[in-house]
Order: C-alpha cells, then sequence, then structure tokens
C-alpha cells in the first residue's frame, strides 16, 4: 500500500525545485503573513498573490488537479465557517429565507467577508501546498532547523511525516480485515462497537511501536538529540527570489492601503 | 584465551505480570565467531537480545566487548553492540535513508567528513549505493531489511545481533542477505526460527527454551539432530530434511 505523498512532485527539476528549500519556506511564510494581513473586502489585492501563485505552480510545473484535490482534502474545516458568514454578518439585506417562524437574510457585508475569508484560505492553503510540491519534506525540514525552529518541533514534523503513512497503513489492513468479515454489512450498533475496537488497538499498537522505535534509536546512542540534518547554502538566485517575493508582498499590502484609505 | 566478545552469566528477568522469561541463561560467544540463537515463540529470544543491550533491568552479568552491563556503561555497551531490530520499519525512523544509516556515527560524535564516508561505505556493504535521497517508506521490504542492516554497520560494532533478520523476506531477498551475512567477519548473534539460515551462516547453535539453555554446540549436529528439535517445538531445517544439506 502505498499512498501519495504529500511531497509527490517534489522530485522534479525545474527552477523553482532548485531553489534553497529554506528561501522557499520563508518565502511562504511571507506570502501567508501578506495574505493574511490584507483587511479590505475587496479583492483585488489578492488577484497579485494568485497570479504570483499561478506562475510559480506554471514554473514548477505543478499539476493543477494535484492541487485542486489536496485543497479540497484541507477545505471542510473552513468552508463549514466561510458558509455561516452571509447570514449573521449585519448589512444591506440582499435576500431573505422563510424558515417557519424564522427569518435567514443574507447580506451584502456577509457575502463581501465570505468571499474575503474564502479567498484568504484558497490563497494560504495554495501557498502551502504550492512549498511542499516543488521541495522534498525534509529539505523543508532542513530549512525550518536553518530558519531556527525549536529542534523538538522539528523533529515532531520528521516523524510524523515517517509514520503517518506507516499507521494509515495498519489502519487500512484492519479495516481491511474487518471488512473482510462482515462484508460492511451487520447492525448499525455492531459496527460503531468494531469501529472503536479498531482504534483501540491502533492506539495500542502506535503506543509498542514508539517503544520499539525508542529502542532502536537508543540502540545507536540516541540521548535526545538529533544530529543536525545536511545544509544548503543559499545562492544569489534565492535572494533574487526572496527580493521578488517581498515586492510582491509589499505590493499586496500598498494595494490594500491605497484601497482601504 | 582472548576475551569473549559477549558474557552471559545466569542472567534472569522477570517480566512485571510475574512470568519469569529468562531464568539463569549463561554462555560466552568468542570474537569472530557467529552463533544462532534458536528456539519456540516464547523461548526468551527476544527479551534475551534486548536485556543484553540494557532495555530490561535484568540480574545476571553480562559484559560485552569488555564492558560489564550496568547503568553507567550501558552507551559502551550499545556502541559496540549492533542491534538489528525485526521490523525494519521500527529501525528506520529518520525521514531519508542517508540520515538514518549517518544517524548512528553522528551520535558517536565522528566528524562529518568521517560521517559521510562511513554511510556511504555501509550502503554500498548492503548493495544500496545512491539510496541515500530515498525515503525508508518506498523501499521494498528487503531493501528495508538491508537498509537497516546498513544503520547499524556505519557503527562498526563489534558484535552484531539480528533478530530474525529474514521475517518477511521472498527467497531472493533472503538469499541476498545471507550471501552478505556469509561475508561479514563481525561477531554475530542471530536469532530467529529460520533455522536454514542459521545452518548457512552460524558455527554454532543456542537452544533457547523456557528461559533457559536447553542446548549449546555445532550448529550443523544440534540443528541435524531431529528428536532435540521436536522437543522443543522445532523442526529440522529444510534443506537437512530434504538431504540437501
Amino acid at each position: 500500500m502505498h499512498h501519495v505523498m504529500l511531497d509527490h512532485f517534489a522530485g522534479r527539476n525545474t527552477p523553482v525545485h532548485r531553489l534553497d528549500p529554506a528561501a522557499k519556506t520563508v518565502a511562504a511564510i511571507v506570502f501567508i503573513l501578506a495574505t493574511v494581513l490584507v483587511q479590505r473586502d475587496h479583492l483585488l489585492p489578492f488577484t497579485i498573490v494568485a497570479a504570483a501563485l499561478a506562475a510559480y505552480y506554471v514554473v514548477g510545473k505543478v499539476p493543477p488537479l494535484y492541487a485542486a484535490k489536496r485543497l479540497l482534502i484541507v477545505s471542510p474545516f473552513v468552508l463549514a465557517v466561510v458558509v455561516l458568514f452571509p447570514f449573521f454578518e449585519p448589512g444591506h439585506r440582499l435576500w431573505a429565507v422563510h424558515v417557519g417562524p424564522w427569518v435567514l437574510s443574507v447580506s451584502d457585508a456577509g457575502l463581501a467577508r465570505a468571499a474575503h475569508l474564502g479567498s484568504k484560505f484558497v490563497l494560504c492553503a495554495l501557498t502551502a501546498l504550492g512549498l511542499l510540491a516543488t521541495t522534498p519534506f525534509h529539505g523543508v525540514l532542513a530549512g525550518m532547523a536553518r530558519l531556527r525552529v525549536p529542534r523538538v518541533f522539528v523533529v515532531q514534523l520528521a516523524f510524523l511525516y515517517r509514520y503517518l503513512w506507516v499507521l494509515l497503513d495498519e489502519l487500512m489492513r484492519m479495516r481491511r480485515a474487518r471488512a473482510a468479515r462482515d462484508g460492511g454489512l451487520g447492525p448499525w450498533s455492531l459496527r460503531f462497537r468494531s469501529h472503536a475496537g479498531v482504534v483501540g488497538v491502533l492506539f495500542l499498537r502506535t503506543y509498542d511501536r514508539a517503544e520499539r522505535i525508542y529502542w532502536a534509536m537508543a540502540a545507536r546512542g540516541f540521548d535526545g538529540r538529533l544530529p543536525a540534518p545536511p545544509t544548503q547554502r543559499m545562492t544569489s538566485k534565492d535572494a533574487v527570489f526572496l527580493c521578488g517575493v517581498a515586492a510582491l508582498a509589499a505590493a499586496t499590502l500598498t494595494l490594500d492601503r491605497l484601497a482601504y484609505g | 584465551m582472548a576475551e569473549p566478545s559477549l558474557e552471559l552469566v545466569d542472567v534472569r528477568y522477570r517480566y512485571h505480570a510475574g512470568a519469569e522469561a529468562l531464568r539463569g541463561v549463561t554462555f560466552s560467544v568468542a570474537a569472530g565467531e557467529r552463533v544462532g540463537l534458536v528456539g519456540p515463540n516464547g523461548a526468551g529470544k527476544s527479551t534475551l537480545l534486548l536485556a543484553i543491550a540494557g532495555f530490561l533491568p535484568a540480574e545476571g552479568r553480562i559484559r560485552v566487548a569488555g564492558h560489564t552491563l550496568n547503568r553507567s556503561t550501558v552507551r559502551d555497551v550499545r556502541r559496540h553492540l549492533g542491534i538489528v531490530f525485526q521490523d525494519p520499519d521500527d529501525q528506520l525512523f529518520m525521514p531519508r535513508v542517508g540520515e538514518d544509516v549517518a544517524f548512528g556515527p553522528a551520535t558517536m560524535g565522528l566528524a562529518p567528513a568521517e560521517v559521510r564516508a562511513r554511510t556511504a561505505e555501509s550502503l554500498e556493504a548492503v548493495g544500496l549505493a545512491g539510496f541515500d535521497d530515498r525515503s525508508p517508506y518506498h523501499l521494498s521490504q528487503g531493501e528495508k531489511q538491508r537498509a537497516a542492516l546498513a544503520t547499524v554497520l556505519a557503527m562498526r560494532p563489534q558484535i552484531l545481533a539480528l533478530d530474525e533478520p529474514t521475517a518477511g523476506l521472498d527467497p531472493r531477498a533472503r538469499r541476498r542477505l545471507i550471501a552478505l551475512l556469509q561475508n561479514l567477519t563481525t561477531t554475530m548473534l542471530v536469532v530467529g526460527h529460520d533455522l536454514d539460515l542459521i545452518l548457512d551462516v552460524c558455527g554454532r547453535a543456542i537452544l533457547l527454551d523456557r528461559g533457559q539453555v536447553a542446548a549449546d554446540g555445532p550448529a550443523a549436529e544440534m540443528l541435524r539432530d531431529a528428536r532435540l528439535l521436536e522437543s522443543h517445538g522445532l523442526e529440522l531445517p529444510l534443506s537437512v530434511a530434504s538431504g540437501r544439506a
């Protein structure tokens, strides 16, 4: 069983793939900050970010469908909130829906707010996805370590990345073994109980595995400190890339302020 | 006579639940010797391996490469004892194979150039040259097992301890691993049920049952003794039973 990894396209060789992971990580943070800091309910400032991201995806040869699918996976959490805004934000009433004794009204300010937040979410998610699609995960980790992100945090992410798929494989095997016996049928209460059983067994297995991994680490001299990952040096290309990103972020925020004033 | 690489005197261990897993195990392994540790499930083989590495607080005396195991020497012991655990997914915990092989030498405090040299040398030795940037998740089972061996070889241990090294391998991957082990000159303790492997790799076998040494002698003799093996829940190796060895 092999899952499509987050950094599935990271092994390609394009100009953006060749950039220093640390530079790309900084660039992603700058872009996300610029997007989040846009204040006005106006979509114009976002077009700069969107166009820059589109250019990045094209140069990096990231398939749009790949990005769209991953975007869908992370979107439910945010969309649930965004969808509620048109109904609760006060403003000029556009439509009203009568549901029994209640009146649900959609306001113009609410719609604008929803579009604003929705755009922010999509752009931030696409920025992060763009980074992962053009940078191997270990590169992102090494970049984070160089940016002085606390070691504990980087190590946690490294383990998450290494064992998430191993765990998912275990879960899939257990669910398959269960389906092979109940055919996905059976009374609802029994299926619910067996779900709980799968979760419990998965927890115990994870716990055991964590102990075995610790043994394997300790057997090779682990004393709480992980060796530093190999580093890469920034080149002039990385500097140009970072300057470009900073200029675009500044342009986005300036446009926002001008429209605001 | 030179000091043995590994020496166990009356090693005992009891699990919290009360079951006595090791009941006075005594044996020693000379430098360069290759010993197979065999026995049925629950005989205490894996427990013994964990005790030797200092992961379980066992009673008795354990000496590894001249260091008597105790709280203050446990790091020295582990430095000289290279354990390859049964599930390579536990052994390969870093994001990339190269980093994983470099882990041991790097925690030993070796210079970066030396770490790189040992990483390359160990991957080469197990036939995985150029696998540095691969993710362990994407390796085949045989490749994972050989990568796990490389992570330990990079530390140049005096004793190699392998727990069920052929578990889950297909015949070709298994053959390849056996050939690899035959070419190593390190002292070796091979734990497992794969008696054919032990016959191929080890000169001596120790039969463990219910936490005690039930037999200790030349592998070629012990593993041909059908009565002894059957009385301890084992069977003749296939190559012996079919008359090929």
